[in-house]
C-alpha cells in the first residue's frame, strides 16, 4: 500500500538506546516530526522524540490510567481501546499526514532534504502501536519497528539512577521496574510480530554503530541508510557517544524476588537472540509466548496475594473523594455528601466495602 | 448419558440422535486441560469456495488458529481452504472438520428444531466451537473479509483479550460483487455484530427464534472495531439466500429487517437497477470500480475503505458521528 512513504517506529523500554537510534536515523536523513523534546541531564544528546507524540500518548495513558512502564498484562487491552475510537484515530492520522507533507517539502533553512521517511520514537508509543499502524495505512506509509535491546539489569539500574531522584510517592521501585520491563518487552515483541521489524542491541550500537545500522537499513529498506552520504555518516559519528552507556549493573546490584528475576533473565536471554542474524525463529517465538504466559500467571498470583492492599487503596480513594466533596458542599453532612458521589463511582465499590465506608463516615460524624 | 437442554451447555453433551461420534466435548470439561493463550477463528461454511481466497488470509495473519467446519459443500470448499493455507504458508494454523448433517435453515425451520439435535444450528455451533483450543474465539463467516486496518486490530486483540471477559463487536458492510472489477458497497445499513468471545461455560450457544445466540454473563465488557472493519461478500450471480427457509421468512419481522434490505437490494442490483436505486429508497450505496489488474474486493479492502473519508460511514446517521467522538 506504500507509495514510497515509510515510517520507522523506535520502540522498547526507556533507557535502552531508543534516543540514540532515533537520533542516528535522523542524522542519516530521516525526518523527526518537529518540535522535539529538548535534551536534559538524563539524555544530554536529546530524546529524538516529537513533542506532539509525547503529549498525545500521555493524554491517552492518563485517560486509561496506565503508566509508561506499567507491569500489568491487562494494561495492554486498556490502551488498545483508544485505538478503536475514531476521534483519536483521526487526530493521529491528520497529524501524521501533516508530518509527511512537511518531510516531503524539506526544510532548507534547517538543512533537511525532502524525504518520505519518518522516524517516531517515544517509550510510550508501544502502548498505541495499533493506532499508529492504522494511521500509517491511511497515510499510505509502510510501518516498520526497531526494538532496542539492553540487559534488564542495566535498564532498571539506569531508571533508578536517572528517574528515582525526582520521583513522586508511589513511583516505581526496582521490583516494579523489573516487572514493567518484562511486561513491556514481551508484549512489544508480540505486538510487532509479523510486521517489518529489526532488533538492535544498545551495546552493539555503541560499540560499532555501522554494523547494526547497515543491517537494519538493508532489512527494512530505509533509503536514508541505503543512500547515506559521507557527510551523513560523519554526523552519526559525532552524534553517538559510547560513554552514554553509563550504567553497568548485574543481578547482584538489584533486590528482586527470585521468581521475577528468573522470568526477567529468561526474557532477556530470549530477546537478545532476536538480534542475531536469522534469530527470529518460530522456536524462539514459542519460548517468548511461554514466557508471556508465565509472567501473566505470576502477576495474577501477585494481584490475588495483594488484593487487600488494592481494596484498601480503593477505599482510601473513596473516603478522600467524600471528604473533598464534603468540603465543597458545605453543611450537607455525610449522608448528603454520599448521595452526591456519582452512582457510577459508588457502584465500583463492593457492597461490603461501601458499608464499611458508610460506618466510617458515621463514626467520624459522631466523633466530630 | 447427559443430554443438553440447549439453554447452556454444562457437562459433556450428546444429541437426541445418539451420535456419540458427534458429542460436544468442551475443553474445560477435560481434566487437566487448559486453554492456550491466543485466539481461534471459527468458520462454519457451506459452499464458500469462491470467497475463501479473500476471507482466510487475513484471519491466518490476525489469529493464532483457524477452525473451518464444512457442512456438506459440493463446490470443493475444504480443498480450497487447504490450498489457500498452503499458498500463504499457514498450513499449520488450519484445521478442517466435516459436519455431515443437514442443518435447519434460519427462520421457521430452525424454530422447529430442538437445540440438542445434530440438525440444529445451536448444536452445530457448539460442536464447531468445542474444537477451539485457545482462550478466545472469533466467530467468522465464510463470506466475511477483514480490511487491512482491522486485520491489525484483530491481531492486537488476539493477544490482548485472552483471560478477559470482553466481547468484540465488528462493523460489517455488504459488498455486492457484480464482476471482478465492479461491486456495490452498502453503507446505508448500520450492522455491527458481536464476533469475538472468550471461551468458557458461560459463552456457549443457545437457541433464539430465527437462529442461534451466544450466551454471555451480564457483567461482560464490549469493545467495538471502527467502521469499515469488514465486508460481507454477496455474489450477484449466485443464490445468497439459500440458507433461509424462504424469503417470506424475513418479510415481516423487526429482527430480520437487515435481511430484508439485503434481499431487496440484492434483487434490485441483480436486475441491473443500480441507476434506479435511490428512487427505490436505497441510499448510500456506492458503485466501486477497481483499477485495471486489481480485483474489486482487494481494491475495497486495501484502498477504498481504509482511505475513505470517515464521514461516509455517518452519512445516513449523522447523530452517531457525534456519539463516536466522545
Amino acid at each position: 500500500m506504500s507509495d514510497g512513504r515509510r515510517i520507522s517506529f523506535v520502540v522498547g523500554s526507556g533507557r535502552s538506546g531508543t534516543s540514540t537510534m532515533s537520533g542516528t536515523l535522523q542524522a542519516l536523513g530521516m525526518h523527526v516530526p518537529q518540535p522535539e523534546v529538548a535534551g536534559n541531564a538524563t539524555n544530554p544528546k536529546g530524546f529524538g522524540e516529537p513533542k506532539w507524540a509525547v503529549e498525545f500518548h500521555e493524554r491517552l495513558l492518563n485517560r486509561v490510567r496506565v503508566q509508561t512502564g506499567d507491569a500489568r498484562p491487562s494494561a495492554w487491552f486498556d490502551t488498545g481501546r483508544p485505538a478503536m475510537r475514531e476521534i483519536f484515530r483521526n487526530e493521529l492520522y491528520e497529524w501524521l499526514e501533516e508530518q509527511f507533507a512537511a518531510a516531503e517539502a524539506g526544510d532548507e533553512a534547517a538543512g533537511e532534504l525532502p524525504t518520505s521517511e519518518l522516524v517516531v520514537k517515544d517509550p510510550r508509543l508501544v502502548w498505541f502501536i495499533g493506532m499508529w499502524r492504522g494511521a500509517a495505512i491511511r497515510c499510505r506509509a509502510t510501518p516498520s519497528y526497531i526494538t532496542m535491546l539492553r540487559p534488564v539489569t542495566e535498564v532498571v539500574g539506569s531508571k533508578q539512577k536517572y528517574y528515582a531522584a525526582g520521583s513522586r510517592p508511589g513511583s516505581q521501585n526496582e521490583i516494579s521496574r523489573t516487572a514493567g520491563w518484562v511486561n513491556v518487552m514481551l508484549h512489544t515483541e508480540v505486538a510487532t510480530r509479523d510486521s517489518e521489524r529489526a532488533f538492535v542491541r544498545y551495546a552493539d550500537l555503541l560499540d560499532d554503530w555501522t554494523v547494526p545500522v547497515f543491517e537494519l537499513g538493508e532489512r527494512l529498506q530505509y533509503d536514508a541508510v541505503l543512500r547515506a552520504s559521507a557527510q551523513d555518516l560523519r554526523k552519526v559519528h559525532s552524534f553517538i557517544d559510547p560513554s552514554l552507556r553509563r550504567v553497568h549493573l548485574t543481578w547482584d546490584d538489584l533486590h528482586v524476588p527470585a521468581r521475577l528475576r528468573e522470568i526477567a533473565q529468561a526474557t532477556w536471554s530470549a530477546l537478545d537472540r532476536l538480534a542475531d542474524k536469522d534469530g527470529d525463529t518460530p522456536e524462539l517465538r514459542a519460548t517468548l509466548d511461554q514466557l508471556r504466559e508465565d509472567y501473566t500467571d505470576y502477576y495474577t498470583e501477585a494481584e490475588l496475594l495483594t488484593q487487600s492492599t488494592a481494596a484498601s487503596a480503593r477505599l482510601e480513594g473513596i473516603v478522600a473523594e467524600r471528604d473533598r466533596l464534603a468540603g465543597l458542599g458545605g453543611a450537607g453532612g455525610a449522608d448528603a455528601t454520599g448521595s452526591r458521589i456519582p452512582h457510577s463511582l459508588r457502584a465500583m465499590v463492593p457492597a461490603g466495602a461501601r458499608r464499611a465506608v458508610k460506618q466510617r463516615l458515621e463514626a467520624r460524624k459522631t466523633d466530630g | 448419558m447427559t443430554v443438553s437442554t440447549g439453554s447452556t451447555t454444562e457437562g459433556s453433551s450428546t444429541n437426541v440422535e445418539g451420535r456419540e461420534d458427534f458429542r460436544v466435548s468442551w475443553p474445560w470439561e477435560q481434566p487437566g486441560r487448559r486453554l492456550k493463550p491466543g485466539t481461534t477463528s471459527v468458520l462454519r461454511v457451506k459452499n464458500e469456495a469462491r470467497s475463501l481466497p479473500w476471507v482466510l488470509p487475513p484471519l491466518f495473519r490476525a489469529t493464532q488458529a483457524v477452525v473451518l467446519v464444512d457442512n456438506q459443500s459440493d463446490d470443493g470448499t475444504p480443498e480450497v481452504a487447504r490450498q489457500v493455507a498452503r499458498e500463504h504458508g499457514f498450513e499449520d494454523l488450519l484445521r478442517v472438520f466435516e459436519y455431515p448433517f443437514d442443518v435447519s435453515r434460519c427462520g421457521p425451520e430452525h424454530l422447529g428444531t430442538r437445540a440438542d439435535s445434530v440438525h440444529s444450528l445451536v448444536y452445530f455451533y457448539n460442536w464447531s466451537f468445542a474444537h477451539v483450543e485457545t482462550a478466545y474465539s472469533l466467530k467468522w463467516d465464510g463470506d466475511m473479509v477483514l480490511t487491512e486496518d482491522a486485520e491489525g486490530l484483530i491481531h492486537d486483540l488476539s493477544w490482548q483479550l485472552p483471560g478477559k471477559d470482553v466481547i468484540v463487536r465488528v462493523p460489517r458492510h455488504s459488498l455486492y460483487v457484480e464482476s471482478d472489477r465492479v461491486a456495490y458497497l452498502d453503507l446505508g445499513l448500520p450492522n455491527v455484530e458481536a464476533y469475538g468471545y472468550p471461551m468458557g461455560p458461560a459463552y456457549t450457544h443457545v437457541k433464539a427464534f430465527e437462529w442461534e445466540l451466544r450466551a454471555y454473563p451480564e457483567d461482560v465488557e464490549f469493545v467495538r472495531l471502527p467502521d469499515g472493519a469488514s465486508l460481507e461478500l454477496k455474489w450477484l450471480d449466485s443464490d445468497e439466500f439459500a440458507h433461509w427457509t424462504a424469503p417470506e421468512a424475513f418479510a415481516d419481522n423487526f429482527r430480520t429487517a437487515r435481511k430484508r434490505r439485503e434481499y431487496e437490494l440484492f434483487t434490485a442490483l441483480g436486475r441491473g437497477e443500480w441507476a434506479d436505486l435511490e428512487r427505490q429508497g436505497f441510499a448510500h450505496v456506492h458503485r466501486i470500480e477497481s483499477p485495471d489488474g486489481q480485483h474489486v474486493i482487494d481494491h475495497v479492502t486495501r484502498e477504498w475503505l481504509p482511505h475513505a473519508d470517515r464521514d461516509v460511514f455517518y452519512a445516513h446517521r449523522p447523530g452517531e458521528k457525534e456519539a463516536s467522538q466522545t
